[in-house]
């Protein structure tokens, strides 16, 4: 991987080579917006990351292969990756995104945030253990030791304390080494959960608290986190997640088989994949948890 | 003096729009007056001989070259794009994908080869079935975008389709959106809560392009071919299709958009619609019943959503009081509402096999249509469709017609099905329709009012 | 049905299939093309058949499960119930008049050895007036390789299919030069036959006696593995019979022993004729089910290429058989060539030979090639077979079975024909072998055979 802060001034003529893709609807605003300036922030040898000059998020734009992890904010290529460089002069709006010479337009749209269908209760007590069993087996570890921010914010959704929750939030951004942070990925994960299980699950006390964990994440995140996490984190906050978190949702609800999924997240990133399967577990244990004193409460 | 390429290529197969577009390209060189690039079936031989060209022995599973220019140089040039456009052909190409290297040689082979959940069948309709019957066999949901399979055929399909527990989307399903992924003539739409089975490729087209400019998305767009609610298919597909659009999470309302479907067949849909858990809005097309647009308000408004004011770029226009109302349309059900609609004047539809035979369907080679709109006068209303697989830039050609059209004092009313995604673009094909004097509707209902207005026949 | 991501395959318009490509759909396009030239008709009607795909299950089912296994060595005037002044030949039906050079020679050699004529010209008379009664041998539950000559003093192999309890012969092989079965008749040739009949078979028959039956389903697997592909190379088959029969060959005869193993060991092709009763049992086990389009028999008898097809009994539908193209040995040329003959496709037909082409590396310059050349031929007959064997794989296709089961439907859809490996044989009676390379079938065999099909 190469990461570059400094933006290289080149002066080229504009984008003369074509290619197609399908994005995420998250990027329906920035691509329909008219054209800004961005800059290549990262290159992969499955994506390449832009960041856009702009205050409103999504700010990152992942430009991927198909093999790559599909991840929230991304444009699918269907064509070979252009060769660039962190710093590169790019730009998205006006329909396309234009990196060096190469002009990326969106030929199909996808939703990652694509409805559950309603979820009894009942199912979800039955699918946690099973995700416990799949996560405990298996080697992949979150990056952040148990307790500390990650233990008040399962405590805090579960009891639906804000207080607990939106401090837990505060401490969990940001923390942790890499692109990704760790404190970030987990966070993602409970704030996908609750927005999407809890829809699914009728539990309108985890889809408030993830309003005010959104509110907490747009507020903070672009000072607290690298440009990425934060984007991801915006996303998360609006129930959109990578492809493979979205076949664990799937196989939560019953679409899917669940445990296959589960172990293919668990294998993304260094400790991603991991952090993200904890962030789904934690989420889906408050919607139980709030669900069933609603249920008690009647 | 002109000089005559006539060559023979054994055993080189391209399908046939791909053929007419090399074709297409080769005509319109400087100096070239004929040029035929075709398999040579008895039908293009003909064709070639007609034209003078003196053609070896040869037979059907040859490729013929017939190029005609005024001078060597231009035959020379002639010659040369060609050897462009089958590179081109070559480098993308119906084949490929992944394993490009040995691809496979039948559907059967694709899919024992590769993990697929959806085959697309385009090959000529005498050969479609064995395709499609090899996706049906190997588990797949099929498209079968082919025409003029027999009714016989399409039953047995559909049969061993419902055993397998597979959809068979068509024949001559000209539209299909399957997880977002647009097959045949299909628009770029934003996903949403609309499930769409249809029993017509521009109906469906019309009404999701509605659904999307109203901010409503679809989840999938599934046709079922023209025949399905016939007697004789029974609505197999159609009931296939609603089940699978019920069991979809992301669908939250089913639009069910048919000619009115025969009696017995109706009795069967209308007890399946009853079973499911996802509401649907059914839309039946004829006269007295609903008209498409109509069918997308009324998922609108099923969705709890306003009904927009739809798009429309009218310019002011007047036709002579005795003028008449020529409808010229590339879309079945397109130009069928509008007739409805209109109530009166000449309508055809150049999607019909009569004006398909040895050419490629208009929203691909509009010549004819072009053709009949510089012969309108008093008022021309016709459709254009945009999309996948439709001509990229359908203004490029059609704006100086309708120039010229307006020139002679005919107005000109155009239909544009089309979302702004699409890889033409609604706003830059309707600037330049308007730019050339034509007035532009994204309803077709709405088109032909106001054409219908203009000569004052409007029902 | 509209989970997940849509994969898809596309067969058909190529503007179809470049806008899944721009929207980044995965997507295995189809290399269609229109099938044979005046097949539409037939196929629409065979295809649409319902119970053709069952039929072809059931056919293809058998062909798979047949367990061959070598039982016997015995006279054929004994286990084919073939009366004196009667010869088998190889591919459909032939007279004399019909008969090319190979053949001819084949038959003069053989009433030689039968003792019927005291030279060549006798027995071309005796040939020509049709005294002697001609029949082809897979009318008999029996093959043989090029002329496939058997008269009734031959010795022949026995096979049966543990499974459905078929059984089928195919004659001993006689080594390579001037062998009977390329046409040449010379007193060599015929004393070797007599040793072959008064030594060899009866010492191979003791031997098995006291061995019990050989395995042959697993004997050809591992000689795959080992680089065969059992037509034109047999050499691991070959080792591995040897090694497996040697000890009761000494128990049995223990004064012929070192003459018959040394004999064996200098033929690399002696497994051949084994294999080949093991493919004819295996194909007879899949004949006779009503609307099954499985090939059960490709044979040539040097003038015609002819095929049998399970849900057509016992006809034949033939075409004119084609030079092979190959390499020619020492100072022979295509023009010393005869067409294709033998009843050796029975190889093919049972999903060996130039089906498992890449399975033997080892002989692909033999046939004219390199190693790509044969995993394409390879591949490419996955097209146009219904399975893949569970117990012959190929090892550098990863295992996967090898492509078994010919689809007269899938030939006329791809218009590929069956990959054939052969030897070739001299135009000229007693000329022998001259080469050896691959040959294609002629189209017609199969389109009339569908044709016929479609009007059951």
């Amino acid at each position: 991987m190469t990461l570059g802060t400094r933006t290289r001034i080149q002066h080229r003529a504009p984008g003369d080579a074509k290619a197609f893709g399908a994005a995420s609807t998250a990027l329906r605003p920035a691509l329909e917006s008219p054209r800004r300036p961005a800059r290549v922030l990262a290159v992969f040898p499955l994506g390449v990351y832009l960041e856009i000059r702009t205050d409103v998020e999504p700010s990152v734009v992942a430009v991927v292969t198909g093999e790559a992890t599909r991840l929230p904010n991304a444009v699918v290529l269907s064509d070979p990756l252009p060769v660039t460089a962190p710093g590169d002069e790019a730009a998205v709006g006006d329909g396309c995104i234009e990196i060096g010479r190469l002009t990326v337009r969106v030929r199909r749209w996808w939703d990652p945030a694509p409805s559950l269908g309603p979820v009894e209760l009942s199912r979800l007590e039955q699918v946690l253990p099973r995700l416990g069993v799949v996560c405990a087996a298996s080697a992949r570890r979150p990056g952040l030791a148990d307790g500390g921010a990650g233990a008040l914010l399962a405590e805090g959704c579960a009891r639906g304390s804000l207080t607990a929750a939106i401090t837990a939030t505060e401490q969990l951004m940001g923390l942790g080494p890499g692109l990704t942070p760790s404190g970030d990925d987990m966070l993602a994960g409970v704030l996908v959960a609750l927005r999407q299980i809890g829809r699914a699950a009728g539990v309108s006390r985890a889809v408030w608290l993830a309003d005010w964990l959104a509110a907490t994440v747009a507020f903070d995140a672009r000072t607290r986190t690298t440009p990425i996490s934060a984007t991801l984190l915006h996303c998360a906050a609006q129930g959109q997640a990578c492809a493979d978190a979205l076949a664990v949702l799937r196989g939560i609800a019953g679409h899917q088989p669940l445990e296959p999924a589960v172990h293919r997240l668990l294998r993304l990133g260094h400790t991603s994949g991991a952090d993200l399967a904890w962030g789904l577990r934690t989420g889906v244990s408050a919607v139980v948890a709030l669900g069933r004193s609603l249920r008690t409460a009647r | 003096m002109t000089s005559d390429l006539v060559e023979v290529r054994a055993g080189v197969y391209h399908d046939s729009v791909s053929l007419m577009r090399i074709s297409q390209a080769l005509s319109s060189r400087p100096g070239v007056t004929v040029a035929v690039v075709a398999m040579a079936t008895e039908l293009n031989l003909g064709l070639a001989r007609e034209v003078g060209f003196e053609i070896p022995e040869t037979g059907p599973s040859d490729l013929l070259v017939a190029i005609r220019a005024d001078s060597d140089a231009a035959l020379k040039d002639g010659a040369e794009e060609l050897d462009r456009q089958f590179a081109a052909l070559a480098r993308g190409g119906g084949s490929g994908g992944a394993h490009a290297e040995s691809p496979p040689r039948t559907t059967r082979a694709a899919a024992r080869a590769w993990d697929a959940s959806l085959a697309l069948v385009s090959v000529p309709g005498e050969h479609a079935f064995a395709e499609a019957m090899d996706a049906i066999d190997a588990g797949l949901s099929v498209m079968i975008f082919s025409d003029n399979i027999p009714v016989e055929q399409e039953v047995l399909l559909k049969e061993r389709a419902s055993e397998r527990g597979v959809l068979v989307m068509g024949p001559d399903c000209g539209t299909a959106v399957v997880g977002g992924a647009g097959l045949g003539f299909a628009n770029v739409l934003r996903p949403g809560r609309v499930g769409v089975v249809a029993a017509s490729g521009t109906g469906a087209q019309q009404v999701t392009c509605l659904l999307d400019h109203a901010g409503a998305g679809v989840s999938h767009v599934l046709g079922v071919g023209g025949r399905d609610l016939s007697a004789a298919v029974g609505g197999r597909s159609t009931l296939v299709a609603l089940a699978a659009l019920d069991a979809d999470p992301a669908t939250e309302l089913i639009v069910l958009i048919s000619k009115p479907p025969a009696p017995e067949v109706a009795e069967v849909v209308r007890r399946a619609v009853e079973g499911l858990a996802t509401p649907v809005v059914t839309a039946l097309l004829g006269p007295g019943q609903d008209d498409l647009t109509s069918a997308a308000e009324k998922a609108l408004r099923a969705l709890g959503l306003d009904v927009p004011e739809w798009p429309s770029w009218p310019v002011p226009q007047r036709a002579a009081p005795s003028a008449e109302l020529s409808g010229l349309y590339s879309g079945g059900t397109l130009c069928t509402e509008a007739r409805i609609i209109a109530g009166s004047g000449a309508f055809t539809d150049f999607g019909d096999d009569e004006y398909t035979r040895g050419r490629a369907h208009p929203m691909i080679d509009p010549t004819l249509r072009l053709e009949a709109l510089g012969r309108a006068s008093g008022v021309a209303l016709l459709d254009v469709v945009l999309g996948h697989a439709a001509e990229p830039d359908p203004s490029a050609r059609l704006a100086p017609a309708v120039r010229e059209a307006c020139e002679r004092g005919t107005a000109v009313v155009v239909a544009l099905v089309g979302t702004e995604s699409d890889p033409q673009g609604m706003r830059r094909q309707a600037d330049a329709l308007v730019t050339a004097g034509a007035s532009v509707f994204t309803s077709n209902a709405a088109a032909a009012r106001h054409a219908a207005s203009l000569i004052g026949s409007a029902l | 049905m509209l989970d997940g991501e849509p994969r898809v395959i596309t067969a058909g318009a190529a503007v179809l299939a470049e806008a899944l490509d721009q929207q980044a759909v995965p997507r295995l396009g189809v290399d269609w093309r229109p099938p044979l030239p005046g097949t539409s008709a037939a196929l629409a009607k065979v295809l649409a058949d319902p119970a053709r795909q069952r039929a072809n299950e059931v056919a293809v089912g058998r062909l798979l499960s047949a367990r061959p296994q070598l039982v016997g060595v015995r006279p054929a005037r004994d286990v084919l119930d073939l009366p004196e002044r009667t010869f088998f030949h190889a591919g459909p039906p032939i007279d004399w008049e019909r008969a090319s050079g190979p053949m001819r020679g084949a038959l003069i050699g053989a009433a030689l050895f039968e003792g019927l004529a005291a030279d060549a010209e006798e027995a071309e008379r005796l040939l020509v007036s049709g005294s002697v009664k001609l029949d082809s041998c897979h009318h008999h539950r029996t093959v043989g390789p090029m002329a496939g000559v058997v008269s009734p003093s031959m010795w022949m192999f026995e096979v049966v299919d543990g499974e459905h309890g078929g059984t089928a012969y195919c004659s001993l092989n006689e080594g390579l030069g001037k062998v009977l079965r390329y046409g040449a008749y010379g007193p060599e040739v015929v004393e070797r036959l007599r040793w072959m009949g008064e030594v060899l078979g009866p010492v191979l028959a003791g031997a098995l006696a006291v061995s019990g039956p050989m395995d042959l389903r697993s004997l050809i697997a591992q000689a795959l593995q080992m680089g065969d592909e059992l037509h034109n190379r047999n050499r691991a088959a070959t080792s591995l019979m040897v090694r497996e029969i040697a000890p009761a060959i000494v128990e049995a005869s223990p004064e012929h022993a070192a003459a018959v193993l040394r004999f064996i060991n200098g033929n690399d092709h002696f497994f051949l004729n084994a294999g080949m009763a093991a493919g004819k049992v295996s194909a007879d086990a899949a004949r006779d089910v009503p609307g099954s389009s499985l090939v059960v028999a490709m044979a040539r008898n040097g003038t015609d290429f002819g095929i049998q097809v399970s849900g057509l009994g016992d006809r034949w539908f033939t075409g004119p058989a084609g030079v092979p193209d190959g390499l020619y040995l020492g100072a022979y040329g295509p023009d010393d060539a005869n067409p294709d003959i033998g009843d050796s496709t029975i190889t093919e037909t049972s999903g060996l030979g130039g089906f498992a082409m890449a399975a033997a590396p080892a002989i692909v310059r033999f046939v004219g090639g390199d190693v790509s050349d044969a995993i394409a031929a390879t591949r490419s007959m996955y097209e146009i077979t219904l399975a893949e064997h569970p117990a012959y794989q190929i090892p550098g296709l990863g295992f996967r079975g090898t492509p078994t089961g010919i689809d007269l439907a899938l030939i006329a859809r791809t218009g590929q024909l069956p990959v054939v490996n052969t030897g070739i044989a001299g135009r000229v009676a007693g000329t022998g072998q001259v080469g050896a390379g691959l040959v294609s079938p002629p189209a017609e065999a199969f389109t009339s055979a569908l044709a016929a099909l479609a009007d059951t």
